[in-house]
């Protein structure tokens, strides 16, 4: 699992989410599905026939998003019944094949994230405020530690907390909340769809996609 | 706690009333930005034309504005309301906007009739040109240049760029930034109208917030008529950065104001989604004391317009608790719901753009900070001296007179 963590992470810090996303579905077990009704994969690994659910800037990076095939009468999650046992199979985080899939992409975000965080040093060390390089403010520099400092837990978490659901939903909202700290030190560069901002969107979609969230549904 | 009077209360209401319109367009703008003109009609976008303009420069005295007054208040009630119902729709109007909050500032009389008799007609949209592409919103680095023509005739020549300015490419008339020396003080603002010789605005694909058409504005010596720079009337301190930072004062509250409405929406779809849940209360708790504490800076910005500290703590807040309820209404509405809900997806996109308007929250900590950080260089009280705290108050630059 580690050598395979370690491929999605890389693939997808050195050519982006759908690659990593690919390299992911390569890696995955057969049977995971994801916890809700709808999902997003690389747009070439889309079943043919699902309903599209349309996302521009998904599409912009390559990913496809749908209703997951055999779902499209399911009522959303939140107005299903609240007895656990009158859920369908495939809701909550127990399904094992799906959470290590959730592993897989963890490793794809976290690539995605160093992505970002390396784009946002470069961005930083060419600007200036005050004649010093912005990258230099301790209020930046902070940030970016944090980030690091982030990543490796992040990795870490994938690593030891596999088998264990509600771990890996905690690292993907930490993945959420590191890649906006980044985003942030990119100033309104940080808010363009053509920019690596947009990336840490549509990882965001796949985890609401795929990752139930820490603790399950509020 | 600041208490709402009547005439509020009912602005509020009225407001909470006309977003539901703007939500019914939301996803319509959000898909396709340049298609606005044919919401340009609707009754809200109307209201909040006629009420953002001071009630002398009004050409239709017959829409009912609820009371609105004008004061910072009475915007930040008005702007949680409308962004509550779509605050990409806000951004996309036309009207006032930002160049009116920086006309109502800095501009003469004249310059204030000559610039709402501009946009009397309610199709025109304005914009307003401060942040630079090397420089951000450094007001203090500013690189645009706002220069003598060589033929007095020609007044001021305007050369430079400005980034992520809204409307700026289907505006005919805006507030452009720009340097007219080396100083602090030398930071002038100039009205530019459009169509002008050297003036480019190109759209940005932005990731959301696309209702405010945010453009790259390139200037190449566009002609400026010194009537057109703004100031003149005020004594040298208050032309410069000093303006401006007031304006700012009002702005941020007014930007709190909408990244907050985009996180009462989001916490309402929840509410509305789940009925009777009450997994609510806590987010619902403290998107109540944010409103509390975005009334209370926009009271202090009333009282004292040159308050730096009360409009940046309700900026850092906001936009931080904005961006995390829209996180939490995705968790509460289930797996995949970002993708079921396409304006709680459009929603997370707009919250993220408040961060970025008017200065990022590290930007605000240093206002914030900026009396302690002053303090912490002064000499030291003597012993057994009680000091107290400064006002964090907007200042006039060095060598102000």
């Amino acid at each position: 699992m580690r050598d395979t963590i370690a491929r999605c992470e890389t693939t997808a810090h050195a050519e982006g989410l759908a690659a990593g996303l690919t390299q992911a579905l390569a890696a995955a077990r057969d049977g995971f599905s994801p916890p809700g009704r709808v999902a997003a994969l690389p747009a070439d690994r889309v079943p043919p026939g699902a309903a599209a659910v349309r996302n521009r800037l998904a599409e912009r990076e390559g990913i496809g998003c749908f209703v997951w095939p055999g779902r499209e009468a399911e009522r959303p999650h939140h107005v299903r019944p609240g007895h656990e046992t009158e859920r369908p199979h495939h809701d909550g985080a127990s399904d094992d094949t799906t959470t290590e899939f959730a592993v897989l992409l963890g490793a794809v975000r976290l690539g995605a994230t160093r992505r970002l965080l390396e784009h946002a040093v470069t961005h930083l060390s060419g600007r200036t405020v005050g004649g010093e390089p912005t990258l230099r403010k301790q209020l930046v520099l902070g940030t970016v530690a944090d980030v690091m400092t982030g990543v490796e837990a992040a990795r870490h978490a994938l690593l030891t907390g596999a088998s264990v659901p509600d771990a890996v939903a905690d690292t993907h909202e930490r993945l959420t909340e590191l890649d906006w700290e980044t985003t942030k030190l990119l100033g309104a560069s940080g808010y363009l769809a053509d920019g690596p901002a947009r990336t840490a969107h549509v990882s965001r979609l796949l985890a609401d996609c795929w990752v139930a969230a820490p603790g399950g549904t509020p | 706690m600041t208490e709402l009077d009547a005439p509020l209360r009912e602005l509020r209401g009225m407001c909470r009333e006309a977003a539901r319109d703007l939500r019914t367009r939301a996803l319509a703008v959000d898909a396709d930005p340049a298609d606005v003109e044919r919401h340009l009609d609707s009754p809200t976008l109307t209201l909040i034309r006629v009420a953002s303009t001071p009630k002398r420069f009004r050409a239709d005295g017959s829409v009912d504005d609820g009371g609105y007054s004008g004061s910072c208040l009475a915007r930040v009630i008005a702007g949680v309301e409308l962004a509550r119902g779509d605050a990409g729709l806000i951004c996309a109007n036309t009207g006032p906007s930002l160049a009116g909050v920086a006309v109502d500032a800095l501009g003469s009389e004249a310059q204030q009739e000559a610039f709402y008799d501009a946009i009397a007609d309610g199709r025109t949209w304005t914009f307003f040109g401060m942040t630079e592409p090397d420089r951000g919103s450094d007001a203090t680095a500013m690189e645009t240049r706002l220069e003598a023509a060589p033929d007095p005739a020609d007044g001021m020549l305007l050369t430079g760029a400005k980034r992520y300015v809204g409307n700026a490419s289907r505006g005919r008339i805006g507030v452009v930034f720009a340097r007219t020396g080396r100083t602090a003080l030398s930071v002038r603002g100039a009205v530019v109208r459009i169509p002008a010789a050297g003036y480019e605005a190109t759209p940005l694909d932005m990731i959301g917030l696309r209702g405010a058409r945010i453009c790259a504005i390139d200037l190449n010596g566009v002609r400026v008529p010194r009537e057109d720079v703004l100031g003149a009337h005020l004594p040298a301190s208050r032309r410069g950065l000093w303006g401006i930072g007031r304006t700012f004062n009002v702005m941020r509250t007014q930007i709190a104001s909408m990244a907050l409405g985009v996180a009462l929406a989001a916490r309402d779809l929840v509410r509305e989604e789940r009925p009777g849940w009450s997994g609510h209360e806590r987010v619902s708790a403290r998107l109540d004391a944010a409103l509390a504490l975005l009334h209370d800076a926009a009271v202090q910005v009333d009282h004292d317009p040159d308050a730096r500290r009360p409009p940046s703590v309700a900026k850092l807040h906001i936009t931080d608790l904005a961006v995390r309820t829209t996180r939490w209404a995705a968790h509460a509405l289930g797996p995949g719901a970002m993708l079921e809900h396409p304006l709680l997806e459009k929603w997370c996109r707009d919250v993220a753009a408040f961060e970025f308007m008017d200065g990022t929250s590290n930007i605000q900590r240093l206002h914030i900070t900026h009396d302690v950080a002053t303090r912490a260089t002064a000499p030291r009280p003597s012993a057994g001296r009680v000091t107290t705290p400064t006002a964090d108050r907007v200042t006039a630059p060095q060598g102000a007179a």
